[in-house]
């Protein structure tokens, strides 16, 4: 691997890649994530781009600086701000079933007689009644709209497996006929704010991710290299699934070396 | 035509409409006991078989628990069959169709309609025994969803189609229409019940007739319950009703579709 194209930008995953979670705390920091973070802060340009929708990216900044991971808020993107900004630009009237951490975002966005139903809530704040509520105000509209912060089908605590945003999609989409939004990766969509965020072409672009079809094959399909990390959800049967990542390594960190190493080439 | 040697019946909207027997029903069926063999097939997830008997009794109709076949009962033959230890993820009230099954280090789950089961530990519980423990998927039925006094309420489909997009496993479905539920209503009237000899009466057009013609029966709609005009073109056989169903059978004028 002497040459192969340049590397000017990194998109990184969070979970998974940066640290791994643990229910109702902060989680844990993966070996040498931190280092890593630094490395590329200094030496390169890096944004994360994270699926997640249980907190602002303030709060996704101060618990991975708690966990001695120097991420700036400001490099955040995560899908709650961008589904809000897509409601206002598309003057949808959103139900919303999130997490009260991310409601801040849909501040002054018209919430009456929906029109679409915003989901991104898992974990503990999901109930029944919540997601009936959801159901029953999709099956009332003439063309139900479900837009669902990601469409995973699991994600990785420390404890194993947790079922995932994805899930109660499908649930609700078979029952009501919905159609489905997915503004997370791996919607085109979503990956065009990590472009323009580190402002660059796709080409010169490798998104680092535990999630095989998600953050490898969606980064792929936009035109930027998918690097496959063995942290967080990865899987040894990742290997017979039908997308090949550009690079595979141990963790994020050996990914930055490898090509940090090879002079930014990849 | 050959004549007809069993004969499967559908019970709400077929038998009877909630507490109300369906006039001369309970007569009906005393007749036809005379002439086949009898069984009573319901798509449940919560009813126990002791629940549905006791309704059908107060109904005025002479029928002994075993001989009423549910989605549950169905359910039960197969985690027999398959020496499944179930996850279950089921409304308190079915559960004593389900009694000495052990359930301990589960390799199958089963789901029927339990509302206040749907919430996200207990996905992730029955998606981990899945995806983890290759535990098999059993739905009761697939139902999108159901009405109830107070409004529309998500039908157990939708949990169903929530683990198998999560685990990308397909579910088994073991009520009605599926295949597997006729033939093993079929089989407790005997091992040799020839197809096209059996009849199942009810007021489904999808579900009872259309299941039933699909495995090779022959099947009477009849005009009560959830019957909808449009219907009757679907099938060749429409009665007015069960009574109706009833004499055509004795006077063997049930046509194969």
């Amino acid at each position: 691997m002497s040459n192969g194209r340049a590397v000017n930008g990194f998109l990184l995953d969070i979970t998974g890649v940066l640290y791994n979670s643990i229910y109702k705390s902060d989680g844990v920091a993966i070996a040498k994530s931190a280092e890593a973070v630094d490395f590329l802060y200094q030496h390169s340009k890096v944004k994360f781009l994270s699926n997640a929708k249980g907190n602002s990216n303030r709060n996704v900044a101060r618990r991975l600086q708690r966990l001695g991971i120097n991420v700036r808020e400001e490099d955040v993107i995560t899908p709650a701000p961008v589904v809000a900004q897509y409601c206002r630009e598309n003057k949808l009237r959103p139900h919303l079933f999130v997490r009260d951490d991310v409601l801040e975002y849909f501040d002054g966005i018209d919430t009456s007689s929906p029109n679409c139903v915003v989901m991104g809530e898992v974990e503990e704040g999901f109930s029944f009644d919540r997601i009936n509520r959801a159901f029953r105000i999709l099956i009332d509209m003439p063309k139900p709209l479900l837009i669902t912060m990601g469409n995973g089908k699991f994600f990785q605590r420390v404890d194993g497996p947790c079922i995932d945003v994805g899930a109660f999609a499908a649930a609700l989409k078979f029952s009501t006929n919905c159609e489905v939004l997915n503004i997370g990766k791996p919607s085109r969509f979503y990956f065009e704010q990590g472009m323009n965020a580190l402002g660059m072409k796709p080409e010169e672009i490798v998104m680092v991710g535990d999630d095989l079809m998600s953050d490898v094959g969606g980064a792929q399909a936009c035109g930027m290299r998918g690097i496959q990390v063995r942290t967080g959800k990865w899987r040894p049967d990742f290997e017979k699934m039908p997308v090949t990542p550009d690079l595979t390594a141990d963790c994020l960190y050996d990914a930055v070396k490898l090509i940090a190493d090879n002079g930014f080439r990849l | 035509m050959s004549k007809i040697s069993a004969v499967l019946i559908d019970l709400s909207g077929t038998l009877h409409i909630e507490e109300l027997a369906i006039p001369g029903a309970q007569a009906a069926l005393e007749l036809l006991r005379q002439h086949v063999q009898v069984k009573f097939v319901t798509n449940t997830t919560k009813e126990s078989q002791n629940l549905l008997h006791q309704r059908l009794k107060s109904c005025g109709f002479q029928i002994e628990k075993h001989e009423i076949f549910t989605s549950l009962s169905a359910a039960r033959d197969l985690i027999l069959k398959n020496q499944y230890r179930p996850y279950f993820i089921l409304d308190d009230k079915a559960m004593e169709d389900f009694e000495g099954i052990s359930t301990e280090d589960p390799n199958a789950v089963v789901i029927g309609l339990a509302p206040e089961k749907f919430n996200d530990g207990i996905m992730t519980e029955a998606f981990r025994l899945i995806k983890e423990k290759n535990a098999s998927l059993i739905a009761i039925h697939k139902g999108r969803y159901y009405q109830k006094k107070d409004g529309l309420h998500l039908g157990p489909g939708a949990y169903v189609a929530g683990l198998e997009y999560a685990t990308g496993v397909e579910a088994k479905v073991v009520g009605k229409p599926e295949k597997l539920f006729f033939e093993s209503a079929l089989k407790t009237l005997g091992e040799n019940i020839d197809f096209s000899n059996a009849v199942m009466i009810g007021d489904d057009v999808n579900d009872d007739a259309l299941g039933a013609i699909k495995v090779g029966m022959r099947a009477i709609l009849v005009k009560t319950g959830k019957f909808r005009s449009g219907d009757e073109l679907k099938v060749k056989n429409v009665a007015n009703s069960f009574v109706d169903a009833v004499d055509m059978i004795i006077e063997n004028k049930v046509e194969n579709d």
